[in-house]
């Protein structure tokens, strides 16, 4: 797992999880929210809409859109930005899709998403994971969660980082760094 | 600044030195001292020993490799908020 792109990728994945998360547990999930602000309905005519939802549900494999895109369709020119933020994160690429999908569901855990956690969940078994795998996230999810809260007790400071060897490759289509 | 003084590797009993030498194994790394939570870790065998047999279970190669859950970690711990 050396070289910078990789992690920028998982930077990505991570990102957009959280964005996905924060809209589907504090707004979708809401009936309070959605009676006010009612989500996009899965057969809405607009042109966008439809190829927007048809891109959805194709990326999921799954007939309905998953609540969170109906409501962020409200604004559809932004939805539709988002959304190619989203698959451009998830789709296989350096990282496969299906440690993309154990990224975003620890990320989930991590953040006590009910939304995000059961999604992701779910991608995880449809690309394939089976129930050690599931396991394994779960544990390394927990170990860190527990890693991490000893060192902020404690607060340690970081000596781990000369590990890792420093990637020099440039930017993606940019010149090699001078000097 | 951390709330206690970490001890250097030579304050801890000869089982803890043997802890050490597997994190470095564990890590393919040759520290000067051992990493803080290393010490940690080795502060209180009886905790730390449980600990990091559960770590070690959890991190080894089964359908995700062993770099795929370092990747997996290093995110758990970007949430976390977590400097270390």
């Amino acid at each position: 797992m050396t070289g910078d792109a990789i992690w920028y990728e998982a930077a990505h994945v991570v990102g957009v999880t959280n964005a996905l998360n924060v809209a589907a547990d504090g707004l979708a999930a809401l009936p309070a929210v959605t009676s006010m602000l009612p989500p996009v309905t899965e057969d809405d005519p607009r042109p966008e809409i439809v190829t927007l939802f048809a891109e959805i549900r194709a990326f999921y494999a799954r007939p309905e859109v998953p609540a969170v895109f109906r409501f962020l369709a409200r604004d559809a020119g932004y939805a539709a930005d988002l959304w190619g933020a989203v698959r451009r994160a998830f789709d296989d690429n350096r990282l496969p899709r299906r440690l993309k999908e154990a990224l975003a569901f620890a990320v989930s855990l991590t953040t006590r998403s009910p939304w995000g956690s059961a999604f992701h969940l779910q991608e995880m078994r449809r690309l394939g994971v089976g129930d050690g795998g599931v396991m394994e996230v779960i544990g390394v999810t927990q170990m860190f969660s527990s890693y991490t809260k000893i060192a902020d007790t404690l607060q340690l400071e970081p000596d781990m980082g000369d590990i890792a060897p420093i990637d020099d490759s440039p930017a993606p289509g940019g010149p090699a760094r001078s000097g | 600044m951390p709330t206690v003084r970490l001890r250097d590797a030579s304050e801890y009993p000869d089982p803890a030195q043997r802890l050490f030498e597997l994190s470095k194994i564990w890590f393919n790394h040759d520290f000067k001292e051992p990493a803080a939570m290393s010490r940690v870790m080795a502060w209180d065998p009886e905790f730390g020993g449980p600990h990091g047999r559960a770590m070690k279970r959890a991190m080894a190669s089964g359908e995700f490799t062993r770099g795929e859950k370092e990747m997996v970690a290093a995110v758990v711990s970007g949430v976390n908020a977590c400097e270390y």
